[in-house]
This record gives structure tokens, sequence and C-alpha cells, in this order.
């Protein structure tokens, strides 16, 4: 059925099934006239590309696509990570799939309790508004769906890499670049192209970025979030 | 000689970057070029030859000669390992 969400302070309409569906339930908004756009599924060519799949990953994976491709209309992107909010202020681990993105921001959630929640764990839309970057939650939140549908500003990112020992320092010049062209939607359009790194030009002028080497033990989230946050953390 | 079509180039922070556009390359390839790569790069984005290349860089840069062709051959040789060039 055609429904109408609100997704990372958009209005759009997709009409869509199953676990996109269900994910999406939290974004649903009243019907209008004036939305943003709708989200195209592109079922053919899905189907064609990846028929291996079943037709419910097919479908999470082309409207998520899809969305965040529409989105760069809007300034805004997706990076592959999770994020936690502590504080209205959004922390972000970025890493390919299997290194511990979610391992870790659920370390955060250990060490700082009800102070700390999940906002998306697998793809946030990031959106530039009057120069600041804001988190999204939204239904393409992974496979254990956790996402809350708020607007938060971001305060880091961080790229995770496994380590023995935890360690995060700033991450700068042309391994940081690439570092985050490696997880940010990509489409395949020039123009589209161009406004990626367009925007990933203001991502490094306006949010800290770092690389965190760490293992699974609670000191990693010790370590990034007294230099992420600036703060120490009273542990409980 | 000359750059395939299919490129974007753009500063990305202080990096400079080149990525495809065009699906006949990896589209997770991303390419990162110091300044003097840059200018290179732009030079090949037009049909030239080495010696114009050399001659170039010879007008904008304070280098000696054999350093500039040496640096340009290492150069291409990596643009055509890639097959980025036509």
């Amino acid at each position: 059925m055609e429904r109408f969400y609100k997704i990372a302070g958009l209005t759009v309409k997709m009409d869509t099934f199953g676990r996109t569906e269900k994910q999406a339930e939290n974004y649903l908004c009243e019907p209008c006239d004036n939305y943003d756009f709708c989200v195209e599924p592109m079922r053919e060519l899905a189907c064609r590309k990846y028929p291996h799949w079943s037709e419910d990953m097919r479908e999470y994976m082309f409207t998520g696509a899809a969305f965040y491709r529409r989105l760069l209309e809007f300034d805004g992107l997706m990076l592959h990570s999770s994020a936690v909010v502590v504080e209205g202020r959004a922390y972000l681990f970025s890493a390919d799939s299997g290194v511990g993105k979610s391992t870790h921001t659920n370390l955060w959630l250990q060490l700082l309790g009800d102070r700390a929640y999940i906002l998306n764990d697998d793809k946030p839309a990031l959106r530039l508004e009057k120069g600041v970057f804001y988190a999204y939650g939204t239904p393409w939140s992974g496979k254990n769906d956790i996402s809350v549908a708020e607007r938060i500003p971001v305060a880091g990112i961080a790229f995770v890499e496994r380590g023995e020992t935890n360690r995060i320092e700033p991450f700068k010049g042309s391994a940081a670049v690439a570092a985050i062209y490696k997880q940010v939607n990509h489409p395949k359009t020039s123009e589209c192209r161009i406004k990626v790194l367009e925007l990933m030009d203001k991502m490094v002028k306006n949010i800290p970025i770092w690389r965190l080497q760490c293992n699974m033990d609670i000191g990693a989230a010790k370590v990034s979030y007294a230099a992420m946050s600036g703060k120490k953390c009273d542990e409980r | 000689m000359k750059l395939k079509k299919g490129f974007i180039l753009r500063e990305v922070g202080d990096e400079i970057v080149a990525v495809p556009s065009d699906e006949i390359f990896d589209m997770n390839l991303m390419i990162t070029l110091n300044d003097t790569g840059c200018f290179l790069w732009k030079l090949l984005e037009r049909e030239t030859t080495f010696e114009n290349m050399v001659s170039a860089v010879l007008d904008e840069y304070n280098i000696e000669v054999s350093d500039a062709e040496n640096y340009i051959k290492k150069f291409i040789g990596t643009l055509d390992e890639n097959g980025f060039l036509e």
C-alpha cells in the first residue's frame, strides 16, 4: 500500500512490503500532496542484478539505495555506520561489515547506561543544514532494526579497526578521505558522485574525524568516549 | 595520449581526488593526487604528448629536466597500468 513517511526531515511516498515496511513503521506520517519525492524500489532491476537474494532483501537494499540517492538533492548522504547518541550529540562509528561497529556502540550503551541510545545501527542519513551536519535515524537501520526517528547534531565520526589495544587519534589526509568514501553511498551518475564529493568536503571541514583501533572490552568505549566527547565518563 | 573519459576530479578538504563516474571502472575506486599529480592529470584531460608535459612541468615547477621526465614517466606508467589512458 502506498504510504507517506517522514525520513531525514523529508516527506516521502513509498509502496513497500515485508521488512522494509516494518522497519519504516515508526516513520509513518499523514498523506500529503506536496511530498518531497517517491522512493522507487526498481524491482525489475533489483531482480535482474541480484536474482539470488530474497525478494525481501532486494526491496530493503534497493529502497535504501533509492532513498539515499534522492537524499543527495537535499544535501544529505548515507554513512555506513552505527550512530549512538549521548546528551543530544551523535557519535558515528563506521567500518566495513563485520569489523564491529555495532559491537562498539553497544559498549557505549554498557558504559553510559540510559544516557546513551542507538539512533541508527547501520545506515544513518547525514544532512548538512545551515552549516551543521545532523544524523538521522532511518528505516534502513540493519538487521537488528534499531532506529529512532530523530535528528541529532553530529559530534564526530570514528573509523573503526580491530586492534589488540585501544587507541584513538585524529584521522586526516588522503587515508581519511578514502575511508569516508568507502562508507558513503555510491550513486552511479556523475552528478550524484560530484554531490557526494562536495558533501565529503564539507564533512572533513566540519566534523571531527577519528581513527579508532579497538578490541571488544569496555575500555574501548572509555577511550573513544573520552576523546570524542571531550568528557570523562563516570562509569556505572 | 589522453585520460579516458569518466573521471571526476575534486578537492575534498586538503586532498585532491579523482573518482570514476563510469562503470567501466571499479566504482569504489578513489585516486588521491598531490599538487603535481593534479597538474599532470589536468594536462592529460586533453590530448597531449610526453614532450608537452615535460615542458609544461618545467614552466610550472623549478626542477631539473631529468627529474621532471622521471616523475612524468612514473605517473603515466601508473595511469597506464590501471587502464586509465585511452
